[in-house]
C-alpha cells in the first residue's frame, strides 16, 4: 500500500539546512495497521506530512496504493488525498461553523458527489463510529471523544485507500482515548489500513506494527506481541 | 464543487457572523443608497420638469428681436403681415401668433387688480392649447376688427368678481379701455410655477387701437410637429430677417432647447453625486476587502483542513471570492431598498415622483457584485496559497 524508498526531508532555515530525514526506506502493506513513534524532532511529523501528500519529498520515491506521487503538482496531490487519504489530528481539525454532518460531508463535497449522496454516505459514516444521534451539533455542543469520532467518521467517508492518525488520543483523557482506539482497531479489522503517529506506547501497542524513529532514521521495526484490545462501549453519551 | 455550493458555503457564512457582515457591507450599502436615491430623485425631477413642459407644448418656439445694439424693440421688428405670410409659405409652421406684453389695471364693479395683459391673435390658444373654463377665447373675427373682448384666467376672474361669474361683465383696463369680459381660462396646475402671474388677453388689435403700443414684442408659434421645431424657427426667422433685412435680429427660443438643457444640468448633477457615491463605493469596497483579509487570517486552519481533505487551489479561491461577492451583493440588495426608500421620501417634501428603473436597480446590483469581485479577488487568492501544513498548524 506504501512503499518509500530513500526519502530524504531537507529545511532550508536561512543559512542552516536542516535534515529532518536522513533516507527512509520502508513498506506497509494493505490491511495493516502501524504505530509509529519517536520524541520532538525524531522526524515522525515530518514522516506523516509526506504521507499524507501536505507536503513534498526532498530525495527519495514514494508510491501510494501502486502510483509514484514525486512530480505531482499541488493540484494532483490534493486529489490524492482526497481519494486516498483520511485524516485524523490530535486537536479533531473540525470547522467550528459547520454541523456534525456537514464536517463529514467536506471530503465528499471536494470530490464533487451530489447532495444527497453525501448526506447519506455522511450519516453512515457517522453511524459507524456510534454518532448516529447528533449529526446536527457544532463541534463546541460535542465533547472531545464525540469530535474525534465526527473526525474519524470525515476519515473514513470518502474510502481511503489509508487512514493517517496524527496522536489521536493526545487531547482525550484515558479512558475516551481507548473508545477511539477501539474504533480504529475495529476498522483494522474491517480492512483499513492505518498509520497512527502517537508517543504514548500503550496507545502503540494498539497497532499491529511499532516503528521506531530518532533523529530522522528509522532505529526499530517490530512486531506488536500482546496487543492491546480495546473494548468498545455500543453507547455513547 | 459547483456555484451553487459556493454560494450555499458563503450565506451560511453571513449567517454565522450577521453583525460583522453587515457591518463589513456598509459601506457598499451606503454607496448604492446613495447612488439609487441620486438617480430616482433626479430622474424623478426630471420627469416632472419635462412633463410640465409638454404641458406648455413641445412644438411651441417664440421669436424676439435681440438687444445687442441697445436698441429697445422697434415698432418695425415685426408687422401683421410678416405673420400673415410666415403662415402661408412655410408648412413647418402650424400656428403663428404676435404677441405684444403690457402691464396694466383691470377694474370691474365688485373690484380691481394690476395683471399681465397680452394682445395675441386666436392662433395663441392653439398654440397654448388653452382651456376655457367659461365663455370662449377671441376668434379671427374678433382680431380682425379689433373687438373690445377680454379673456381672464382663473384666479384673476376670482379675485376681481369674486364667487360671480365674469363672463358678460364689463370691465376697465389700463383705466381708460372698456371691455367685454367673453372668457375664462382654466388654470393650469403647475408645481414649476411657470406661470405665477395674472394674466389678461385681448385681440391685438383692440390693443393697437386703443393705446400708445404700436409694436408687436414677440411672435409664439408652433411647429408642425416635434421634430420640425428647428425647421420652423429657421425659416420664420429668415424670413423676418429678409422682409426686414436685418440679418442676426431675431433670436428664437423653443422648449426643445429648454429640454436639452434640463437633460444637461440632471445630467451633470447627476454625475456629481455619482462621483461622491462613487468614493463611498470605493470605500466600501476597501471595507470589505479589510475585513475579508481578517477573515483569511482568522480561518486559516479552516483553510488549511480544507485543502488536507482534498480542497484545490481553485476550491479556495472560489469561497473566499464568492462570499466577498455574497457580502457586496446582499449590500447592494439593502441599498437598493433604502436608497428608493429614501428618495421616496424626499420625493414626498420635494412633490415629485422618484423614478427607479428596471435596470438602474439591476445595474446598481450587478456593480455591487462587480466590486466583491474587485475587492475580494486579492484575499480570496491570498488564502488559496496558504501552504496546507502551515495553515493546519495554526492555531
Amino acid at each position: 500500500m506504501i512503499t518509500i524508498n530513500n526519502l530524504r526531508k531537507v529545511y532550508n532555515t536561512g543559512a542552516v539546512a536542516v535534515e529532518a530525514l536522513k533516507g527512509i526506506t520502508l513498506n506497509i502493506e494493505n490491511s495493516e495497521f502501524v504505530a509509529v513513534m519517536g520524541p520532538s524532532g525524531s522526524g515522525k511529523s515530518t514522516l506523516m506530512n509526506l504521507l499524507g501528500l501536505l507536503d513534498t519529498a526532498t530525495d527519495g520515491t514514494y508510491h501510494l496504493d501502486d502510483q509514484e506521487v514525486s512530480g505531482l503538482d499541488k493540484n494532483q496531490l490534493a486529489e490524492l488525498r482526497n481519494r486516498k487519504l483520511g485524516f485524523v489530528f490530535q486537536t479533531f481539525n473540525l470547522i467550528p461553523s459547520l454541523t456534525a454532518l456537514k464536517n463529514v460531508e467536506l471530503p465528499m463535497l471536494y470530490a464533487g458527489l451530489k447532495p444527497q449522496e453525501r448526506r447519506e454516505r455522511a450519516i453512515i459514516a457517522l453511524d459507524r463510529v456510534g454518532l448516529g444521534e447528533r449529526t446536527h451539533h457544532r463541534p463546541n455542543e460535542l465533547s472531545g471523544g464525540q469530535n474525534q469520532r465526527v473526525a474519524i467518521a470525515r476519515a473514513i467517508v470518502n474510502n481511503p485507500a489509508v487512514i493517517m492518525a496524527d496522536e489521536p488520543t493526545g487531547a482525550l483523557d484515558t479512558r475516551t482515548g481507548e473508545e477511539i482506539m477501539a474504533i480504529f482497531q475495529q476498522l483494522h479489522q474491517e480492512g483499513a489500513t492505518i498509520v497512527l503517529v502517537t508517543h504514548e506506547p500503550e496507545i502503540a501497542q494498539h497497532a499491529q506494527r511499532i516503528l521506531r524513529f530518532k533523529d530522522g532514521l528509522l532505529t526499530s521495526d517490530e512486531v506488536v506481541e500482546n496487543r492491546t484490545i480495546a473494548f468498545r462501549k455500543e453507547v455513547v453519551g | 464543487m459547483n456555484f451553487k455550493e459556493f454560494i450555499f458555503v458563503a450565506l451560511e457564512g453571513v449567517r454565522n457572523n450577521k453583525l460583522r457582515s453587515f457591518l463589513t457591507t456598509l459601506g457598499i450599502v451606503i454607496g448604492i443608497a446613495a447612488v439609487i436615491a441620486v438617480i430616482a430623485i433626479g430622474e424623478g425631477g426630471k420627469a416632472m420638469i419635462i412633463g410640465e413642459m409638454e404641458k406648455f407644448g413641445t412644438n411651441i418656439y417664440q421669436i424676439y428681436p435681440n438687444y445687442r445694439d441697445g436698441e429697445y424693440t422697434k415698432p418695425r421688428d415685426f408687422t401683421k403681415e410678416d405673420v400673415e405670410v410666415i403662415k402661408k409659405i412655410s408648412p413647418e409652421v402650424k400656428w403663428l401668433s404676435p404677441m405684444k406684453y403690457s402691464r396694466g389695471e383691470i377694474r370691474s364693479s365688485l373690484g380691481k387688480k394690476n395683471a399681465r395683459i397680452i394682445g395675441t391673435t386666436a392662433d395663441y390658444k392653439l398654440i397654448r392649447s388653452v382651456e376655457l373654463a367659461r365663455g370662449r377665447f377671441f376668434n379671427e373675427e374678433d382680431d380682425a376688427v379689433g373687438r373690445r373682448v377680454v379673456v381672464l384666467d382663473e384666479k384673476l376672474g376670482e379675485e376681481i368678481f369674486g364667487r360671480d361669474n365674469p363672463v358678460g361683465q364689463r370691465v376697465m383696463l389700463w383705466n381708460s379701455q372698456p371691455a367685454l369680459v367673453i372668457g375664462v381660462i382654466k388654470a393650469r396646475e403647475s408645481q414649476l410655477g411657470m406661470e405665477p402671474d395674472r394674466m389678461a388677453y385681448v385681440p391685438i388689435s383692440f390693443m393697437e387701437g386703443s393705446n400708445q403700443w404700436r409694436y408687436v414684442n414677440s411672435l409664439i408659434g408652433s411647429a408642425a410637429s416635434k421634430d420640425t421645431v428647428y425647421k420652423a424657427m429657421d425659416r420664420t426667422k429668415l424670413i423676418l430677417e429678409r422682409r426686414h433685412n436685418s440679418p442676426g435680429h431675431y433670436d428664437s427660443y423653443s422648449m426643445e432647447e429648454e429640454m436639452k438643457t434640463v437633460n444637461k444640468i440632471t445630467g451633470i448633477m447627476g454625475l456629481i453625486i455619482s462621483s461622491i457615491a462613487g468614493v463611498s463605493l470605493l470605500v466600501g469596497g476597501i471595507g470589505v476587502m479589510n475585513i475579508m483579509l481578517v477573515s483569511v487570517t482568522e480561518r486559516t486552519r479552516e483553510i488549511g483542513i480544507r485543502m488536507a481533505l482534498g480542497a484545490k487551489r481553485k476550491d479556495i479561491l472560489m469561497q473566499f471570492l464568492i462570499e466577498a461577492v455574497v457580502l457586496c451583493s446582499i449590500g447592494g440588495v439593502i441599498g437598493i431598498i433604502l436608497g428608493y426608500g429614501g428618495a421616496m421620501v424626499v420625493a414626498q417634501f420635494l412633490n415629485l415622483p422618484p423614478l427607479v428603473s428596471w435596470w438602474t436597480a439591476l445595474g446598481a446590483f450587478i456593480f455591487s457584485a462587480i466590486i466583491g469581485i474587485f475587492f475580494g479577488i486579492y484575499p480570496a487568492n491570498k488564502a488559496s496559497k496558504l501552504d496546507p501544513i502551515v495553515a493546519l498548524r495554526r492555531e
